[in-house]
């Protein structure tokens, strides 16, 4: 259990950690067993509208007067907090366990659909072979490099078991993981390179504004914008021609504003939205679709 | 918008009878991209370095950590992974050179996605080395923090209980970074590295807002647009825009880098954009105007 870390690897920890995940099985079970699905939508209405409603009361009800203001001046020193605070801690955590299911559920999920393929060999079965040898390998080469507990920066010397754990989850890491999905998202300043060049046709006027805009602000993000306008004045009405000071115009007066406004109904859509899932409103939530 | 959707789906002017002018606007894309290519790796191979002066969102953040008060912790939140690498890297490391060089103790913390903790890990040690910092002393890295707005609420109340662990599974209380920090109060200034959507507000929410803990950020250039508003508030007191802000924090504290490395490409990179946007609609004006002469 050394993986664990020094600092967890005690025996009530595991203890406890197991004794957790029998009992969370058996509440599983038990819910599975002798809940219908009205029964477990009714579960899932009430809780999800429990964590809401702690939440969202902790957020608005005032603080205790003592903590208030404690430097005479609102939001300002002191550890503010009303009857619902300290249960924050522990709700955190069991948002965080939740989360943690959730992986292991993304896990089996993956296994069952791969390995159902492989098993009665699919079309493109070698793709879900490879989704188990790279899994299986970072998950391993992970857990043991980890395990390790090696120290910062490196001792010179390791051994050939270390030495091996280690450089193989840095290969896999840094050396295909790591530029594997950088190269993937590098493609796109390809196609936005190729999409610019089809799609921006200056057919109205405001076209036209949009693309003097995207102009300026892209050559006032490169250094060759200020180069091409070195010649001018740093200070003074002219100044602002310069294209590093355009762009920064354009961004701070023209963009920003824009921006406001556009924060501003999100907001008021986050609101609406959060809402009709707190109040389990939305349709197709929670088994909605079943009988 | 409207318009560039309604371009693309709009056969080209003149594109019945295929000329000269018609030709401008349908240059096979294989050539683009491959023009593209070359360009960049021409810059990389033999980078053509122009002047890079700071802007006032850089020169922000550059006196945001100059200005940390003496015994406290600059958090550097690294949230990205390795698809924006290329910008919120060099911007990673624009930061912790410039916390090593005004010696800031730094720490690191992912909150999403987990990638980042090792890759801001791996760009932090290679630069502790130079410095001569040292791992628990000058900077730590707290890793990945699973819950998002759980962690920061956590963090309000205690810091070291929140965090637990540190990167190598070692309890954090046990580094004498950590001496004195017991509330996110302890912490001087958060300097939010992502390319992710959603974080910015949830710390200003949280911990800028409620607590006056003083926050910064780096974005990629693609996102840095929605943040601005918050610039002009007070609320982010500085911020590195995309690769250009590296490059500008690297200059202020007079270091080249990685994000100087890049600009030259990016520069090159945006004017062949726009040359290839200028022919594609040089084609488009003449051809009309061929074709409403006759």
């Amino acid at each position: 259990m050394r993986w664990l870390g020094p600092q967890q690897a005690t025996t009530p920890l595991v203890q406890h950690i197991l004794l957790a995940l029998l009992a969370s099985g058996a509440l599983l079970y038990l819910l599975h067993r002798f809940l219908g699905p009205r029964g477990r939508r009714a579960l899932i209405v009430v809780v999800t509208f429990l964590f809401g409603l702690f939440f969202g009361l902790e957020y608005f009800l005032p603080v205790r007067t003592k903590t208030l203001w404690p430097t005479g001046l609102p939001n300002t020193g002191g550890s503010a907090g009303n009857l619902l605070t300290p249960g924050i801690e522990p709700m955190s955590n069991i948002l965080a366990v939740i989360g943690a299911f959730t992986v292991g559920l993304g896990v089996y999920s993956l296994v069952q659909v791969h390995g159902r393929n492989v098993l009665r060999r699919r079309p493109g079965w070698h793709n879900s072979l490879a989704f188990f040898i790279s899994f299986l390998a970072m998950f391993g080469f992970g857990l043991w490099q980890y395990s390790l507990h090696l120290p910062e920066p490196l001792p010179p010397t390791l051994t050939p078991l270390q030495a091996f754990a280690n450089n193989g989850y840095e290969f896999l890491f840094r050396g295909l993981y790591a530029p594997l999905q950088a190269a993937t998202f590098s493609l796109l300043a390809f196609y936005i390179a190729s999409a610019a060049y089809r799609a921006f046709r200056i057919r109205t006027t405001d076209a036209g504004l949009m693309m003097a805009a995207a102009f300026v602000v892209m050559l006032g993000q490169v250094p060759i914008g200020a180069w091409l306008t070195r010649g001018l004045p740093n200070e003074g009405v002219i100044a602002l021609l310069r294209l590093e000071n355009l762009g920064d115009w354009v961004m701070r007066w023209l963009n920003s504003p824009a921006q406001r406004g556009i924060a501003l109904g999100v907001a008021i859509g986050a609101l609406a939205m959060s809402l009709r899932v707190w109040l389990s409103l939305e349709r197709g939530t929670f088994f909605a679709e079943q009988k | 918008m409207a318009d560039l959707s309604a371009n693309s789906a709009r056969p080209e002017i003149g594109a019945s009878a295929p000329g000269f002018w018609s030709r401008l606007q349908q240059i096979p894309r294989y050539y683009i991209y491959l023009l593209l290519a070359m360009v960049v790796i021409w810059q990389i191979l033999f980078p053509i370095f122009l002047p890079i002066t700071p802007s006032a969102t850089t020169r922000g953040l550059e006196e945001a950590i100059r200005t940390v008060p003496e015994g406290k912790l600059v958090l550097i939140s690294a949230d990205w992974d390795s698809s924006t690498q290329a910008e919120t890297g060099p911007q990673t490391a624009a930061v912790i050179e410039a916390c090593l060089r005004h010696h800031k103790p730094f720490v690191l913390m992912t909150l999403a996605p987990p990638m980042g903790a090792k890759l801001a890990h791996n760009i932090a040690s290679e630069i502790a080395k130079r410095y001569h910092a040292r791992y628990g002393v000058d900077w730590a890295n707290w890793g990945y923090k699973y819950g998002t707005s759980n962690v920061l609420m956590a963090m309000v109340k205690d810091v070291p209980k929140m965090v637990g662990s540190d990167f190598y599974g070692q309890p954090v209380k046990s580094l004498p970074i950590m001496k004195g920090v017991r509330t996110v109060k302890d912490i001087g200034l958060v300097v939010e590295v992502t390319g992710l959507a959603g974080m910015t507000e949830m710390w200003i929410g949280l911990i800028q807002g409620p607590q006056g803990v003083p926050f910064s950020a780096a974005y990629t250039a693609v996102m840095a647009p929605g943040y601005y508003p918050y610039l002009d508030s007070g609320q982010i007191e500085g911020m590195l825009v995309g690769a250009k802000g590296a490059a500008e924090m690297e200059v202020l504290i007079a270091r080249p880098g990685r994000g100087m490395a890049i600009m030259s490409a990016q520069s090159w990179a945006h004017v062949l954009i726009m040359l290839f946007i200028i022919v594609g609609n040089l084609g488009y004006l003449l051809a009309r105007g061929r074709e409403r002469r006759g």
